[in-house]
């Protein structure tokens, strides 16, 4: 018995060696592939990157091919809009990756986001939230950020992005050039327009518009306490409707549907999205400005060399017939 | 309890039982990367272990590189080389071999060096080659430690496998990835389990292969022996 035990064993052993050795260079099939290709559109010559979770996600690959009609070659599982995806696109593993629309990668490498032409993603434009009783006290406030908003391109915010995530800059220093260089800084100055309290919570991005606010309305003679660093938006948002903070850069969509508890009433739309918003927040004291144009969602991005050799600029572009 | 009855509740549907993503193939698919990681860190690890055990030269070199091997985290090892080798086994294959050196390399140098002296002076006093020397006295007598060391590889290597699911790549990590990425519990526990229990079965088979190998002279220390600390041995044989 023993020596039949052993014998089997060692077969196995052998087995397996033998197999790594025929079949292990290969790389193996992704988990999960985009579906039978339908013709050669530019999209079935392509490999996506995303997170793991892409192909069964209605913002991901699911509603790329639901409301875009595409068909990848292939799908590779890699992070959320995380290195590794940087990585496989500017290594060219994959041609196609899911970023964060305002990702400082996409201005370090060049890489060009695709337009959602056909209004896939939700709409989560950033935009100020402001408490309506400090509105009420010193209307003057909306014109200041809304100012500040109407500048906000979807550039101009990954641009700011890059300067702390790439460049190394403080956001208080990314955010001063920008503000100097768009002309809000210097401001008209004065003092003793009141208190306003500005937060953000725990990723740059925020901590750089939280500085765009703040720097901006201390300009116009506010008296400013920044509250950055908070945590999340489950800590953020009840410091909100409390009166701890009073201003806070939000991203619309996520927001309305954080605050009505996921009822779907979010859409594509930024100003019908704010316009439901608004009413959300009416409840809790709390009002939302203007939207910006840039928005911090899912996006699609591919290397400029790509955007040039399939001439790429929207994700409709995708389904075109491959030359 | 979710947890259990997610685990169980996956565990019981068929669909993933089957095809390129069902666990026949997840497990053939990490036990052909694991394997193939093994087997050419053997081929590099053994031989200059033997050399190094038997010659006594370039022990703090080696012992250096390989105590340096086993600092750097294989995570950090992996981001490094997706830009070099891309989506899958072709980064997660370097990644796994150089984590299986350090063990195996250590291991087969110390266990030839701990070598009794004597045993090896009257080798040569009987007129042995030194490659006879190596083959007929040396490793006989330091199989148990550098099988150790093979075997402390083999676990870690199975164990780690799992992060070839980080770039793409096929294996039971692909459970764990993905069910983390779809907040599927079942699914990551699944994964989980089966990297656990081939890492024990792999502990487990090697032991009896090690059982099978070993001289009965010193067949006491079977499965006794666990990855040694390698130290430089400063004095040279007599």
């Amino acid at each position: 018995m023993r020596t039949f035990r052993s014998a089997a064993l060692g077969a196995i052993v052998l087995a397996l060696s033998l197999g790594a050795c025929t079949s292990g260079g290969s790389s193996p099939s992704a988990a999960a592939s985009a579906g039978a290709s339908g013709g050669a559109t530019i999209a079935s010559t392509l490999i996506l990157a995303g997170p793991p979770e892409c192909p069964q996600r209605p913002f991901c690959l699911k509603g790329l091919t639901d409301t875009y009609g595409l068909k990848f070659k292939e799908f590779k599982p890699t992070d959320a809009g995380g290195p590794i995806t940087v990585s496989a696109i500017k290594g060219g593993q994959a041609q196609v990756g899911l970023l964060f629309t305002s990702d400082a990668a996409i201005a370090a490498n060049n890489f060009v986001l695709l337009q959602d032409d056909k209004h896939l993603q939700l709409a989560d434009n950033v935009v100020p939230v402001i408490r309506q009783a400090v509105l009420d006290k010193s209307p003057g406030i909306a014109d200041i950020l809304n100012g500040i908003v109407a500048k906000l391109s979807q550039a101009e915010l990954t641009n700011l992005n890059k300067a702390v995530g790439v460049d190394k800059k403080s956001p208080a220093d990314a955010a001063k050039a920008w503000l100097t260089t768009n002309g809000f800084l210097p401001g008209p100055g004065g003092s003793g327009k009141g208190n306003v309290v500005v937060g953000s919570t725990n990723f740059s991005e925020q901590e750089i518009l939280g500085e765009l606010f703040a720097q901006t309305l201390t300009a116009n003679g506010f008296t400013v306490t920044k509250k950055f660093q908070l945590g999340n938006r489950e800590i953020v948002y009840p410091a909100l409707k409390s009166g701890q903070i009073d201003i806070l850069a939000e991203y619309a969509a996520t927001l309305l549907e954080f605050v009505n508890k996921g009822k779907g009433e979010a859409t594509p739309d930024p100003q019908a999205t704010v316009g439901k918003l608004r009413d959300a927040l009416k409840p809790d004291g709390l009002t939302a400005l203007n939207v910006a144009e840039a928005t911090d969602q899912n996006g699609f991005v591919v290397t400029s060399e790509t955007a040039t050799k399939y001439g790429l600029t929207k994700l409709s572009d995708l389904a075109k017939p491959a030359p | 309890m979710d947890a259990i009855s997610a685990l169980l509740d996956w565990i019981a549907n068929p669909d993933h039982w089957s095809g390129p993503s069902g666990v026949p193939n997840r497990l053939v698919e990490h036990i052909e990367l694991s394997a193939l990681a093994m087997l050419l860190a053997i081929v590099i690890a053994l031989p200059i272990g033997l050399a190094i055990g038997h010659t006594g030269r370039l022990a703090l070199v080696a012992v250096a590189v390989a105590n340096l091997g086993r600092a750097v985290p294989s995570y950090a090892l992996l981001l490094m080389l997706f830009p070099f080798f891309g989506f899958g086994f072709s980064t997660a294959l370097p990644a796994l071999v150089l984590l299986a050196i350090p063990p195996m390399l250590t291991n087969t140098y110390t266990g030839i060096r701990e070598v009794d002296r004597d045993l090896v002076e009257a080798g040569r006093g009987m007129g042995m080659s030194e490659r006879k020397l190596l083959t007929a006295v040396e490793v006989p007598i330091a199989l148990p430690v550098i099988m150790a060391g093979i075997r402390t590889a083999a676990v870690q290597v199975v164990a780690t496998a799992g992060l070839a699911a980080l770039v793409a790549g096929g294996g039971l990590g692909r459970f764990i990835v993905d069910g983390f990425g779809l907040q599927d519990d079942g699914q990551l526990l699944a994964g989980a389990i089966l990297v656990a229990g081939l890492a024990i079965l792999v502990e487990r088979v090697l032991t009896i292969v090690e059982g099978r190998m070993v001289s009965p002279g010193v067949r006491a220390t079977i499965g006794r022996v666990d990855e040694v600390q390698a130290q430089p041995l400063l004095t040279g044989s007599g």
